[in-house]
């Protein structure tokens, strides 16, 4: 082959090469985002969530104990997503230990839904007790959603991150190596369906 | 909502994925949504309105079955279109692995992505082969969907990550307001029995209950069993003993309507299924109906059952059991009713209203703060773009 040949080649190589970075680095900044995505989803529905309860404990139907510990345990959620408001809500991508604080919300509507204290809920005039209980229900159904989703996104950013490509040439940037969040997220019984 | 629904599967043949989809879209569309369906279909074909044909399909073995499919860098040029027209909040692909026009939505669209897996035996060395090529895609998919357990357990094994499960709804009102007919009711002593499925297909296991039904016999010597659903009925006729061939009737296939009278019309309906069920949709017909259920105990089975509790069990092939299960329902009218009524209760679970929330509930997820469906420019230069304006062929 003569030198322009040999020209050709590597120029079309290193197009190839630049052309192969740029759209790595696509997909990994599209994964990024949609790990961002799902985090501010699941912020929003575990405000929801938090939201639902407090109007619950406020509807009247529940026993002055259990209000106590669900208006406890979903204050310490709202405060802990408002000290974060505005924030970075990663906090070096640990969810800035907020899961301690939800697996105990979680664990109070369980332990305060009992089948009696759910069928005192549904007794209440006006109905604002019975529309309570779906608010919880619809955004605890969705905090699940959102966590797993998350979850997944955060595999996928962990796999491609460990690609040979993404880091030898620093494609990630500064970006920290996302993690999944694991809480209890699990529907009380009573309101499962 | 602007919802765009993408189906692999031509809607000039009955399937599962095509009732799935089009049943999803009209509850969609019900609650005030935009749906815009894309999938193949020949053009003389009456189609609905919401529904975007992108052409014919083409017959490919794939997955061991022969498929109508649709793909080529024609149709890939009209789903880009679409993608780029529908201005979508979400974009909702079924089947995405499968060789047609899912996959190549997948492939042209960004932002929010739902998909649904519905098989339960995805071929993993297609799989394997083409998996580099198809990882980048996946990637897109923001939040995915099983319609089963062993449909989540593929996900898991062979593409990677977590599934919901979100099962198949079924229309429960139009079974639950069928009319029952006189013909196909039983009499006291002389209960009638009802099983739907393929016929020549051993894991629907008519041949379980064709053993099963001697010992009914003997106590309900008046016991009638109607057969329906597709096969070679002289077959099966050829494979009873003759005290069975006499209290049999086989019906053929039936339409949707007559399935419902029917099931609200006998006195139990039985599911002796042996395996390879990954939902039993049929079931939840039957316990809309009405119909009391005995059913083997696969693991799908139990779960649509609530564990046994809105229908009777038996072990899987075990024909004693059977026919025990049988003769102490036909012998207790009481238990019989008490299993309708839960039956009844337990299927309002599976109904499109229940189902088409929680499908919502993903797409609310997925669209949170994101900016709706766009074409998809990574990996575009452009010459790219310029060799794709090129060649997109006009519209016909």
């Amino acid at each position: 082959m003569d030198g322009l040949t040999w020209g050709v080649v590597v120029v079309a190589l290193l197009l190839g090469i630049a052309w192969y970075l740029s759209y790595s680095a696509a997909r990994l900044d599209r994964l990024h985002s949609r790990v961002e995505g799902a985090l501010s989803a699941l912020d929003a529905q575990l405000v929801r969530r938090a939201e639902a309860t407090l109007e619950l404990v406020n509807s009247g139907g529940l026993d002055p104990a259990s209000a106590l510990i669900l208006a406890g345990a979903a204050s310490e959620s709202l405060e802990a997503h408002n000290e974060r408001a505005g924030d970075d809500l990663l906090e070096g991508q640990t969810f800035a230990g907020r899961e301690l604080i939800e697996s105990d919300l979680t664990e109070a509507l369980q332990i305060a839904l009992s089948p009696q204290a759910v069928e005192e809920v549904r007794r209440v005039p006006g109905e604002a007790g019975v529309a309570a209980l779906g608010r919880v229900r619809a955004a605890a159904v969705r905090v699940q959603l959102a966590r797993r989703f998350h979850n997944d996104a955060v595999k996928d950013v962990q796999r491609v991150r460990r690609k040979a490509v993404v880091r030898w040439f620093r494609l990630a940037g500064h970006a920290e190596l996302p993690q999944t969040i694991e809480f209890d997220d699990e529907l009380p019984p009573t309101v499962r369906e | 909502m602007r919802i765009g629904i993408v189906c692999p599967y031509s809607f000039d043949v009955p399937g599962g994925v095509q009732f799935h989809v089009r049943d999803l879209a009209e509850h969609l569309i019900g609650q005030g949504h935009h749906v815009s369906v894309l999938a193949p279909a020949d053009h003389d074909t009456a189609l609905p309105g919401y529904l975007e044909s992108v052409g014919r399909t083409v017959p490919v073995r794939y997955n061991g079955s022969v498929a109508r499919l649709s793909f080529g860098p024609v149709t890939a040029a009209r789903v880009g279109r679409w993608v780029d027209r529908g201005e979508f909040d979400v974009v909702h692909l079924h089947e995405p692995v499968t060789p047609s026009i899912s996959l190549l939505a997948l492939w042209a669209a960004e932002g929010p992505i739902v998909a649904t897996f519905h098989t339960s035996n995805i071929r993993s060395r297609a799989m394997q082969a083409a998996y580099p090529l198809l990882r980048p895609s996946l990637e897109k998919i923001a939040g995915r969907i099983a319609v089963s357990e062993d449909a989540r357990r593929t996900v898991t094994t062979h593409v990677g990550g977590d599934a919901v499960v979100i099962p198949n709804g079924v229309n429960v009102d139009r079974f639950a307001t069928a009319v029952p007919r006189p013909q196909w009711q039983g009499a006291e002593g002389a209960p009638t029995l009802a099983f739907l499925g393929r016929i020549d297909e051993p894991r629907k296991g008519l041949q379980v209950l064709a053993a099963a039904m001697p010992g009914v016999l003997e106590a309900y010597p008046g016991a009638r069993l109607l057969v329906v659903g597709p096969g070679d009925a002289e077959a099966a006729r050829a494979r009873m003993v003759p005290e069975v061939l006499k209290a049999t009737e086989f019906l053929g296939a039936v339409s949707d309507a007559d399935k419902a009278s029917l099931l609200a019309s006998v006195d139990l309906y039985v599911a002796p299924h042996t395996g390879g069920e990954s939902f039993g949709i049929v079931l939840v017909e039957a316990m809309s109906a009405g119909a009391p259920v005995v059913a083997s105990d696969l693991p799908a089975f139990l779960r649509v059952l609530d564990g046994g509790r809105a229908g009777a069990t038996f072990r899987s092939e075990d024909t004693t059991a059977l026919t025990h299960e049988v003769v102490r329902l036909v012998g207790d009218p009481a238990a019989r009713a008490a299993l309708a009524e839960e039956g009844r209760r337990r299927a309002r679970q599976f109904d499109w209203s229940v189902v088409a929330e929680e499908v919502m509930a993903v797409y609310e997820t997925v669209t949170h703060g994101a900016g709706g469906v766009r074409a998809d420019t990574s990996g575009d230069t452009r010459w790219t773009r310029m060799l794709r304006g090129l060649s997109r062929p006009s519209d016909d």
